[in-house]
Order: structure tokens, then sequence, then C-alpha cells
């Protein structure tokens, strides 16, 4: 109850503030001190609610829906706190706390440059007051009572003690061996109350938190994912501030790192996902263009295209006294990052994607829908709008003088465009599931190898233009060196690692062409002022991150085998030897599937696989040998303990000179057959076994039953038929000291019983080349992002100082 | 000048004729009624629930089961791989891949689970 009021009070402030803020703008004196202590309540009334939340989680408060919903008794803290953002109601709280927090930063950024704060947080409260409403107690609300709609709890989660309560007749559900179900309403509660118990003592134990997300890496990808998402939302406050004062001279600059940080943030926390896909899901890859992760990718994509035209506007407006170049579509650019996110909210939240999707939510229901579908319209509207309000004005005083085709203007407008493209068809494919379709992967495959062979070349060329236009003999001359190594390398790579396909010769070109030239400026500027090298790093980053992508996906290998326990298998050029299953306990009974790798120093790889009591299902975590080169991954499918193994046949016991009935035969143990012991003592192959006599109906056979063992490896134990009497004969053991053997007799058509019952683990195994240089590239290219962002930083505060100064 | 806009239109509507070219060609359609899988030779997403009831076997690294539409169509699928986690307990099954020579052979499966309100209506029911 607590937490629903303190959310919808902070709706309250929140509305408060965007009002007072634009009362502000509207040249309202003295609203600003009010309009300012309502963002700061607002804020504060948010960091209660979601401490409550996280108080609620942590003490085990099941009567509220959420809490009971994703978490119980047996997690550990880390994971508690990951449940925080494990539902759809606690990922908008989580959104609304970062965005919030963020809030406060940028009122102070934008209170110290001078008119500015007053549209800024105008703006920026509707988005907080967007998401305060998404989580108020209407919609998604984190704070939803267990009994706001009827939930039926298994009788086994209910505490012992109340299980004989005399009203709970009446409300147990279920038939024949159960499981029975107890239906908690509203009048239950009431009879509980009565009864002087409280519900999270009546409830043992929560449903839990899904087991593929009891990982670390969930419990900082969604923060980090949120923080990108709520800085996506600082480049469209500003872009709709300059649209409101029709001035788009400052916004680039005040707007450029906020733009900055959320391209680092948001693009850090999408690979963290696909991180995590590749260490948990268990499929070997780390990107699956899945809905869910393509709707997240399509925001960041268009900050990217907005980083590289803004940086022209930023550049055009040292002459003349307009806006600058592409004033427009950096607007339209800044705005789009922001309503794309809203839109990728709207995809993974309405159940668009049901079908389509392996981890969207499950429909929320009508008001929720039609709230994402209006919140993505407002905010289009809004933003599209004010364009076209200050349309004409903007048109007019378009930077008309233009570049050569050969200048750095030009070509950073080419990348914007080609990120735009790459935007344009993930958006297409992801949105294709609203019209009950969906595209194959291959679409996005087969579009993006292209775009990123241009992104490659055009990145490193450009960065060799200068501004304006650049003379045909100096492009020649700046390429000259960084062409020719990036020539070594690819002719190397084709000549040595096998690389074929055309296609990827020319990705692998570009990557190489642009990494080689970001690292040469990234040399030279090392050795002057080091503030300018965010970018070269950033690009540096996307390079290798390129040849990861190569090496990893169109190099994989991939292959599905079974590995009987104790037996050497070549799996992709490996040795490996399956030691069988090790039982641990880690929150539930979970096995370890010891697999030893014989060629790789006898590394054992420990893939695990349980039954979650969370969903009764079979989980499967991979494990990754990780190596520079390649990964060795291999993720446990199946296990089979040998029980099913047993025969048609039957088992007997012999003695020499013995007899025994089997099949309507008579079998006579007739002589030993003894192994050659310099062998068996050497430990090379032998040969041992009996020999028989077959009689039925007075026709005798005699046939000689053997095995061969030593050599190392496994012994062969030979099948013996007698077709006359339709049977077939192996040997199940064998003493060779009292000579005593087991036989193993069974109709031709039958199974025989096996010596040894095996146990075989069928894994699917593959070798991922390069995978290293995915992570590291993002890292740098990350790094790349901060780097710029603190530049860009001071760059803005030295503006605020010379503006200040000119005051004075 | 206006060359430039002229060759960059050009290069902006090949790309979206290729796109849309694309588009066409890998897009899938969901397919509920599994007589029309049957009969169409399509890559398509049939949805449907698993007959639980008649065998399914997983080897040879092939996991074969039957599944069935709500009119109760049957059909046998063939998938590459092993039995995917929480099968046993999916309401329905979203299956990829073509109708092939009396199999389906799917080359992607997608369960999907009760949800706790399913657990609730499923609770109802008895």
């Amino acid at each position: 109850m607590a937490g629903s009021i303190v959310n919808s009070i902070a709706l309250v402030f929140s509305i408060f503030a965007m009002i007072l803020y634009y009362l502000s703008y509207r040249g309202y004196k003295n609203t600003i001190n009010y309009a300012r202590l309502a963002y700061h309540a607002m804020t504060m009334l948010v960091i209660v609610s979601s401490t409550l939340l996280l108080y609620f989680i942590l003490t085990h408060q099941f009567q509220y829906d959420y809490v009971y919903n994703y978490s119980n008794q047996d997690l550990p803290v880390g994971y508690l706190i990951a449940t925080f953002w494990a539902g759809q109601e606690g990922s908008f709280m989580l959104w609304l706390f970062m965005a919030a927090i963020i809030g406060v930063f940028l009122q102070n950024y934008s209170e110290k440059r001078d008119d500015l704060e007053p549209r800024v947080m105008a703006v920026y409260s509707l988005v907080t007051s967007f998401l305060l409403l998404m989580v108020s107690p209407l919609m998604k609300n984190p704070f939803a009572l267990l009994w706001h709609h009827d939930t039926f709890i298994e009788v086994k989660n209910v505490a012992q003690m109340y299980q004989s309560l005399p009203f709970l007749g009446n409300y147990i559900y279920g038939e024949g061996q159960g499981p029975f179900y107890v239906k908690v309403s509203s009048d239950f509660v009431a009879n509980l109350n009565l009864a002087g118990v409280e519900l999270n003592q009546f409830i043992m134990k929560g449903k839990g938190l899904n087991p593929l997300l009891q990982n670390f890496w969930m419990q900082i990808h969604p923060p980090i994912l949120f923080a990108g998402f709520s800085l996506a939302g600082v480049p469209f406050t500003f872009a709709l501030a300059a649209l409101m004062k029709n001035d788009y001279k400052d916004w680039i600059r005040q707007s450029f790192p906020w733009l900055l940080a959320c391209g680092g943030v948001l693009g850090l926390g999408i690979m963290m996902g696909g991180y995590w896909a590749y260490g948990v899901l268990g499929w070997g890859g780390y990107w699956a263009w899945d809905p869910v992760e393509n709707s997240s990718l399509v925001p960041w994509i268009v900050a990217v295209a907005a980083i590289h035209t803004m940086l022209v506007q930023k550049r055009s407006q040292k002459k003349g006294s307009g806006p600058g170049k592409f004033a427009r579509t950096n607007l339209i650019l800044s705005i789009l990052t922001f309503v794309l996110v809203l839109y990728s909210t709207f995809l993974t939240r309405s159940g668009i994607l049901g079908d389509a999707s392996v981890h969207s939510f499950a429909s929320p229901g009508y008001l929720v829908y039609y709230s994402l579908l209006a919140g993505v319209l407002i905010f289009l509207g809004t933003g599209v709008g004010m364009i076209l309000w200050r349309w004409k004005y903007l048109t007019e005083q378009a930077n008309i003088n233009d570049e050569g085709l050969m200048s750095r203007e030009q070509s950073l407008f080419t990348s914007a465009v080609i990120l735009g493209a790459s935007a344009l068809i993930v958006l297409v494919g992801t949105s294709a599931p609203i019209f009950g379709r969906s595209v194959d992967i291959s679409f996005y495959d087969q579009m993006h190898i292209p775009l990123g062979i241009i992104i490659g070349i055009l990145n490193g060329l450009s960065l060799k233009l200068k501004w304006k236009n650049t003379r045909r003999e100096d492009i020649l001359k700046g390429i000259a060196i960084p062409a020719g190594i990036t020539a070594v390398v690819v002719i190397s790579a084709v000549l040595f690692a096998g690389v074929d396909k055309i296609m990827m010769i020319l990705l692998l070109t570009g990557a190489v062409f642009s990494l080689v030239v970001n690292t040469e400026i990234m040399i030279k500027i090392m050795r002057g002022g080091k503030q300018m090298v965010g970018a070269y790093v950033a690009h540096i980053g996307l390079a290798l991150f390129i040849v990861g992508v190569i090496g990893s996906a169109a190099f994989s290998k991939e292959t599905q085998v079974d590995l009987v326990k104790g037996q050497v298998s070549e799996v992709l050029g490996q040795k490996v030897v399956f030691r069988g299953l090790e039982q641990f306990y880690d929150f539930g009974t979970k096995y370890y599937a010891n697999i030893e790798m014989i060629t790789q120093d006898d590394r054992m790889a420990k893939p695990v696989m349980y039954i979650a009591e969370f969903n009764q299902g079979l989980m499967r975590e991979p494990d990754i040998l990780n190596g520079w080169v390649s990964d060795f991954y291999i993720t446990p499918l199946s296990f089979d303990d040998g029980s099913q193994q047993s025969g048609t046949g039957s088992v007997h016991d012999m003695v020499p000179g013995g007899t025994t009935e089997a099949e309507g035969t008579t079998i006579k143990y007739k002589d030993f057959i003894a192994p050659d012991m310099a062998a068996m003592s050497a430990g090379t192959a032998f040969r041992m076994g009996i020999i028989v006599d077959v009689t039925k109906d007075g026709k005798t056979v005699t046939k000689e039953v053997t095995f061969s063992g030593g050599g190392g490896g496994q012994p062969v134990y030979e099948t013996v038929s007698v077709p006359e009497f339709g049977i077939k004969m192996q040997i199940a053991g064998l003493e060779p000291g009292s000579r005593k053997a087991k036989l193993s007799v069974a109709p031709e058509g039958g199974n025989l019983t096996p010596a040894k019952k095996q146990e075989v683990l069928t894994i699917q195994a593959s070798i991922k080349p390069l995978v290293n240089f995915v992570w590291a590239g993002v890292i740098i290219m990350t790094l790349g992002f901060f780097l710029s962002t603190s530049r860009r930083l001071k760059e803005s505060y030295a503006q605020r100082k010379a503006a200040a100064a000119q005051q004075d | 000048m206006n060359k430039k806009y002229m060759i960059g239109g050009g290069i902006i509507v090949v790309f979206l004729g290729i796109m849309i070219y694309l588009f066409t060609q890998s897009n899938i359609g969901y397919e509920n009624d599994l007589t029309k899988v049957i009969n169409s030779q399509k890559m398509v997403r049939a949805t449907g629930a698993w007959v639980k009831e008649k065998d399914w076997e997983y080897k040879n690294s092939q996991f074969i089961f039957y599944m069935k539409d709500e009119k109760g169509t049957e059909m046998k699928v063939i998938y590459n791989g092993a039995m995917p986690n929480n099968f046993e307990h999916a309401t329905s099954v979203v299956v990829t891949g073509k109708y092939q020579q009396g199999v389906f052979h799917a080359k992607d499966i997608l369960t999907k689970c009760p949800s706790k309100y399913q657990d609730a209506e499923a609770a109802k029911k008895s």
C-alpha cells in the first residue's frame, strides 16, 4: 500500500514539476524554485518507493504480487536484488529510478546554462511522468497486492501450521492426485485476517526467480540498459528545448556529451545482454536478432548516426550565424532516439511479440497496451509537431554552401545514412510480428554484410579526408600505407587462416583498413594532446568487433555428439572424455557433466544440467573453455544413465563344463580361451573368452565367444550369432582366475543385455574463433564513447564559462 | 550538386528495393491450421500443441514428436537437436520449418509455457 501511495504522490509532483517548469519558460518569475522543489521531491519519492520495493523483496513480503511471483527465500541476496527487475513492473521501476536520478544531474547541468533549465526540465519531467504513470496503481504497479486478482497458490507452499484453518476448505481447488491450490481472493484474505494470520506468514514460499536470470550478468545488464534508456531521453529533451526557443546554436554542444554517454552506456548494456546469452542460454551465440535484442539496438544505431551528423553541425557553426548544417537531421535523429526507445518498450511489453520472441513479457492487458502505444505516439507527435512548427525557419536557415564529395562533412553524413539504413532494416524486421509475420535471421545478415563492408572502408577513408574538400592526390597519399598493410593482413588471412568467402574477405578488408587508419591517427594524437582520441578508440573497437563477428559467426564449427562415459571421442579436433556426472548443491540439486579435454592440458569442462524447481524444466548451462584464439563451447543436451538399456535376452552364470538352458537351446561351457598374459600385463591388446557347444533338437554347433581388451579404450564384446537356432550370444563378464563366465543370450532379433550399462551424454559442441575480439571490441568502443563524453563535457563547460564571461 | 542528389537518391531506391525483396523472401508467416501447413511447401511457423499421448523419441541427435492443432489435425515433427528446455510443460509449441515427405522438418522450436494466469485458469476448470 505504502509503495503505491508514494508512487502516486511522485506522479503528482512530476506533473507539477512539468507545469511549473513550463510556466517558468513562459516567463513566470516565481515558479522556478517551486519547479525545482517539485522535481527533487519527485526524485526523493522515487528513491523511497524503490527502496521499499527492494525491502519487500529482501524481507519476503509475499502479500505483494510482485514479490510472490518473482522471488523466494532460497535466493541469495545478489539474486534477490536482481528480482527487482525480473518482471515488467520492477523493470519499469528500475527505469524510473535511473531516469529520476539522471534528471537531478540534468537539472544541475542545465541550471548553469542561462535560460536552458525551464525548457529542458519541462520536457524531461514529461518523461518521468510517463514512467510514473506506467507504475501507477492503474498500470504495472509493483506494489499490487497478491489478491488484486484471484491467485492460485499450490498447497505445498502454504505454511504447515495454517493448513488446518477451518475455512481453508472453501478455497481449495484441484482434483484427484492434485496438485491442489488455494484460491487467494480478497474475501479469503479477509477470513485469514479474522483468524489473525498475515498472508505472508500463510505463504511459505514464493514462486522464485527464473533460473535463466540467476546469473551475474542479469544483476548488472538491466541497470546499465535502463540507464542507457534514461540517457536517451536527454538528447530528446535538448532537441525539444532548442525547438521551443527556436535557437539551434548552443544545443549541439550542450546535448553532445549526453548523447555520447547514451551511446556508450546503451551499447554496453546491449552487449552485456549478448554476453549473458552466450554464457547462459547455451545456443552458442551472443546475438540472435531476437526482436527484444533488436528493439534496443535500433535506438542505439540512431544515436550513433546522430553523433556523426552533430559533429558536422558543430563544425559548420564556426562560420556564419545560422544553426549550421544538418540542423533538421540532428533534431529528427535526437527525437527518434528516444521515440525508438519507447517503441522498443511498446514492442517488448505489449505482448505483441508473444509468439516471436523467447523473452518478451506476456500480454499486460488493454489499458497498459494502449498506454504504451499512446506514449510512443505522444512523444513522436510532440517531436514531429515541433519540427513542423519550426520547419520554415529551419529551411530558410539551412546552410546551403555545399561541400565537395571528398570532404569530411560528406563522409560523416554518408556514415549517418548507412547507419540509418541499418536501423531501418532492423526496425522493419523487428516490427514484422505486428503484422503477424516474422523475418528469418538471414534477412538481417544478408543486409548487414554489405553495410559492414561500407562502414569499414568509409570509416578508414573518411578519416583521411579534410573538412570542406580534399585533393585526390592527398587522399591517395594518405591511404597508401594503410591500404598496403590491409592488403598484407587480408592476403595472409586468405592464405593461412582459410578465409575464403568473398563477402567475408571484403568485410575483413573494411575492418582491417579502418583498424589500421584509426590506430595510425590514434598514435599521432597520443603524442600530442590526448583530448581527441575518443572517436578513434571507438572506431578501433568497432573494427575489432567486426573481425570478431567474422570469426565467430562465419567460421564457427558446430557438432552434436554422444559421449560414452570413459570413452575417448574426437570432437571438432579435440580429444575429449566424459568422466561422468557429479552432483552438487546450488539452491537445488544440480549436476556437473565432467568433460575432460585431453588435448587442452587436461582442462575440465563442467557444463551443468538440472531440473529447475521454478518450472520443472530441464535446464542446461553451457561451459566455455576460453582460449586466446577461440572458445570451445559445450552445451549438454541430454543424459542417458543406461538404465533403459536392458535387453530382451537373459544372462547366465557359467562354470567350465557346466550347461545352461537358454532360448530353447542347451549351452555347454566347453573350454576357456586364455588371454595372452604378456599382452595383458603390458597393456596391449588381448583377446579372451569361452568355447561353447550349443545344442537344439539333437544338433550341436560349436562357437567361440570372446571379447578383446587392452590397448587403451573400452573392451569390445563380440556378438556371436547362431543363425541355425535363431539366437545370439555375447560375453557379459569373465573372471580369468576362476574362469567363471557370464553369458548373455538373446533371440536373433532381440537386444543382448550389455556387459556394462553405458552412461551416455549428448552434447552440442562448437568452436568460436576470435570471439574474444567481439568482447574486446565492445569494451574498447565503450571506452571510446566515454573518452569522447569527457572531452565534450569539458568543451561544454568551456562554452559555458565563455558565455558567462561575455555577460559580465 | 543536383548530380550528387540524383546518385544518392538512386542508391537509396536500390537499397529499399533490395530490402523489400529480401523481406518478402525471408519473412515467415504464422499458421495454426496444420492442414494448411501440410499442404504448403513454404517455410512456416506452425503453432499447435504437443501430443503427449503419442510416442516421442530422441535418437541419432534427432528429436521426433507429434503436434496437433485445435481441430485435431496431427503431424509428425523432426527436429535436429535435443528436446528444448521446458518442453514437457509447454502449453503450445511453435515450430519453424517446412513440411516435406510426410514430416515437418523443424529448424527451430519455441515453447510457450503457462503463465501464472493460465495456471489459475487451469485450476478453475477442475
